[in-house]
């Protein structure tokens, strides 16, 4: 029906609106979510350092190397974990999980560094490594190195799922602003055809007959006084081209 | 008693079902009345033993690990997977020895079980299966077990059960572990370890002049363990490793090891020494050859030595271009010298008896070979360990196990060397040997200048 234009920007501009908080609440949450989960992954794998460090002091000074390895293995199961590597105070590796071979860039790399830093290794992928002392550092360090694809996996996958949250609720608020939209025209459509029908016939007696006319609302407020102009102005046609249907 | 181990959800079906809260909880129950003879991997004996009364189960879930009529072992050893070999042929030298021994009345009138776990040469699994031999099975002792990964992590259960005295006898690895603190008091050794190995290997490649080893290890602790027995070693003559290069343990003998030897190409080695299995060993010994790296590799016994003779020489025509460069290091001495005593014993029990690993643990073909090294080390760890439960006396207790084994001095296993235990001895052997192929066998290798000089 014709009415409905009237609610044409209104549907557009809710549309609009909604389509904005997703954008931004997206935009928040991939960027709250991105550094948190980066931040929290990290300090993670920190803690897995610290704790490798602090269970392997006793066992590095007994020089029970294979108990270390055993240690570092069960380490290498936690999830994004891709490598470990400890190496002595003197830069020695004496436990690490590296198949075939230590890459090259972690030989030259700086032994004793704990702060985090991000590697790229050949056949391997993109990591973050960080580093933990073993008894402050004069018995040597620990590396963890947690794959960053891994993380950018969760990561991506958590932002998914918000978005996908934020996504469905859109969809939910623009089907419930048209059908609103469409309840408040429906009357509205009515009252515009009655109006036409009291332009070309108003001296009809069923046209004051319409349940439209019982309404306590506005709609029917308007209808009775559409009836009543028309009955006081005696009847005046419309135009022929008001057609009042669509 | 600790009751759980965690979810069941990584049984896979490979080995012995696992512990749960729920059935430990239900165990003395169960050992009552059928756990003991359900479970699907359980194997007593060759079958004969694998038969009890309910008052035996009893008397398991008294905690005694022995009854009247039987004295079960527990074994949680590599059945399944790339190293199958070396459970299958520990195995068999034990039970030829077991069947021995019970064929002619048992020790005290009471037959020798060993009851069977396999955990596919697997950390995880091991730890499964130890905890079910220990709190379900109720074991007398822990006995055979394959593998430096798989005995390290069980080393911290035996001391969580020390009250119980639960020790792990001769398991078939050489590593410090359980030969140093703070385990060591919970394991019996009987032969040499990795780091006498290693030194042995190390000390004749340097009187050579083959000064620049390299080692290719499997990387986890049984690497580990020979990695930093090779590097000792070193040290003594004043040198450092040349080179390292490692593999996944699990590598089949049809994986590529191609960049492993480019990589020890890289540091031009005098020798390389390999810490693994056999199927990966093999597969680096057929790719350096292959690769032009034409050095002595040498071996250690947990290798599996027949198996990877076997690799390197089936199908091919010109075999001895792959296995003029090996070196195997041994812990027993070679099968094939029948004037020792106790090989000529094992020759005969073997030909007997000729054991075979239950139908049940077998999931893959393996051919046994009639005689191998592993075979014939699981038939002097049973003869030990027949000795020690004769010991024992008539009523075997878990509390005079120390006892009676600290109480073998000087002891004749009938090889060259004596066996003696002590508090401060927990290994009884000490002797390693070297072999090299001749003829598509192993024989000893007397003069390493003639041969690698």
């Amino acid at each position: 029906m014709r009415i409905r234009r009237l609610f044409k920007w209104t549907r557009f501009g809710i549309f609009a609106v909604f389509g904005l908080i997703v954008l931004s609440t997206s935009i928040l949450c991939i960027y709250t979510v991105d550094t948190e989960l980066s931040a929290e992954y990290e300090v993670n794998t920190q803690n897995i350092a610290k704790t490798i460090a602090d269970s392997s002091a006793g066992i590095l000074l007994n020089q029970n190397l294979a108990t270390l390895q055993s240690l570092v293995d069960q380490f290498l199961e936690v999830q994004g974990i891709r490598y470990i590597y400890i190496t002595s105070e003197t830069g020695e590796f004496l436990a690490h999980t590296f198949v075939p071979g230590i890459p090259e860039e972690i030989l030259e790399s700086e032994h004793s560094n704990t702060a985090p830093v991000e590697r790229s290794l050949p056949g391997m992928g993109d990591f973050i490594e960080v580093g933990s002392p073993i008894l402050a550092g004069v018995a040597g360090t620990v590396h963890v190195g947690m794959d960053l694809d891994v993380v950018a996996l969760k990561i991506q996958r958590a932002i998914g799922q918000q978005v996908y949250l934020i996504s469905v609720m859109l969809l939910i608020a623009v089907l419930a602003s048209i059908w609103f939209v469409n309840l408040a025209a429906k009357p509205l459509g009515e009252l515009l055809a009655y109006a036409v029908e009291l332009a070309k016939d108003g001296e009809n007696d069923e046209l004051g007959e319409r349940d439209l006319l019982a309404r306590d609302d506005e709609v029917g407020h308007l209808a009775r006084l559409f009836l009543h102009v028309s009955r006081q102005g005696g009847g005046r046609g419309l135009p022929a081209n008001t057609s009042g249907t669509e | 008693m600790q009751s759980s181990l965690g979810p069941e959800a990584s049984n896979n079906g490979n080995w012995g079902p696992l512990v749960t809260r729920k059935s430990v909880m239900r165990s003395g129950l169960a050992a009552l009345l059928v756990a003991p003879f359900t479970a699907s991997s359980l194997v007593a004996g060759r079958g004969q033993e694998s038969g009890g009364s309910e008052d035996e189960s009893s008397d398991w879930a008294e905690g005694r690990g022995a009854t009247d009529e039987e004295i079960v072992l527990g074994v949680s050893a590599a059945f399944s997977g790339p190293s199958r070999g070396l459970g299958t042929e520990l195995y068999r030298g034990a039970m030829a020895y077991f069947n021995h021994v019970n064929g002619n009345g048992g020790i005290e009138g009471r037959r020798v079980s060993l009851r069977l776990y396999d955990d596919g040469y697997q950390p995880d699994p091991c730890v499964q299966n130890t905890m079910r031999l220990m709190l379900e099975d109720k074991v007398f002792s822990l006995f055979g077990y394959v593998g430096t990964p798989t005995v390290t992590r069980v080393l911290p259960i035996l001391k969580k059960f020390q009250d119980e005295k639960i020790f792990l006898f001769f398991p078939f690895t050489g590593a410090q572990p359980q030969r140093e603190p703070p385990y060591g008091e919970f394991a019996f050794n009987l032969r040499a370890s990795y780091n006498q190995e290693t030194a042995g290997l190390v000390d004749n490649l340097v009187q050579i002049g083959r000064r620049r080893i390299a080692v290719f290890y499997q990387i986890d602790a049984y690497g580990r363990s020979g990695w930093a027995g090779v590097r000792a070693a070193l040290d003594k003559h004043g040198e450092r490793l040349a080179g390292e290069a490692t593999y996944s343990r699990g590598e089949k003998f049809t994986g590529s090891m191609r960049k492993q030897v480019e990589i020890l190409q890289g540091v031009s080695p005098d020798a390389v020494i390999c810490i693994g299995a056999y199927a990966a060993c093999a597969a680096f010994a057929r790719d350096a050859v292959d690769l032009g790296l034409e050095v002595p590799i040498a071996n250690l016994s947990f290798v599996g030595s027949e198996n990877l003779l076997k690799l390197l020489t089936e199908g091919q025509d010109d075999a001895e271009r792959y296995t003029r460069q090996l070196i195997n290091s041994q812990v027993v001495p070679s099968y094939e010298d029948t004037s020792i005593p106790a090989v000529q014993e094992y020759r005969d029990l073997m030909a007997r008896y000729d054991p075979q690993v239950p139908a049940d643990l077998v999931q893959e073909e393996y051919a046994p070979f009639p005689h191998s090294f592993g075979s014939l080390e699981g038939f002097l760890n049973a003869k030990l360990m027949g000795e020690i439960l004769r010991r024992l006396g008539p009523n075997p207790d878990r509390a005079g196990l120390e006892e009676a084994i600290f109480s073998i001095e000087d002891f004749d296993l009938g090889i060259s060397e004596r066996v003696s235990f002590s508090p401060d001895r927990r290994q009884g052997l000490q002797s390693v040997y070297h072999t090299v192929v001749e003829d598509g066998r192993f024989v000893p290798l007397d003069d390493w200048g003639a041969r690698f000089g």
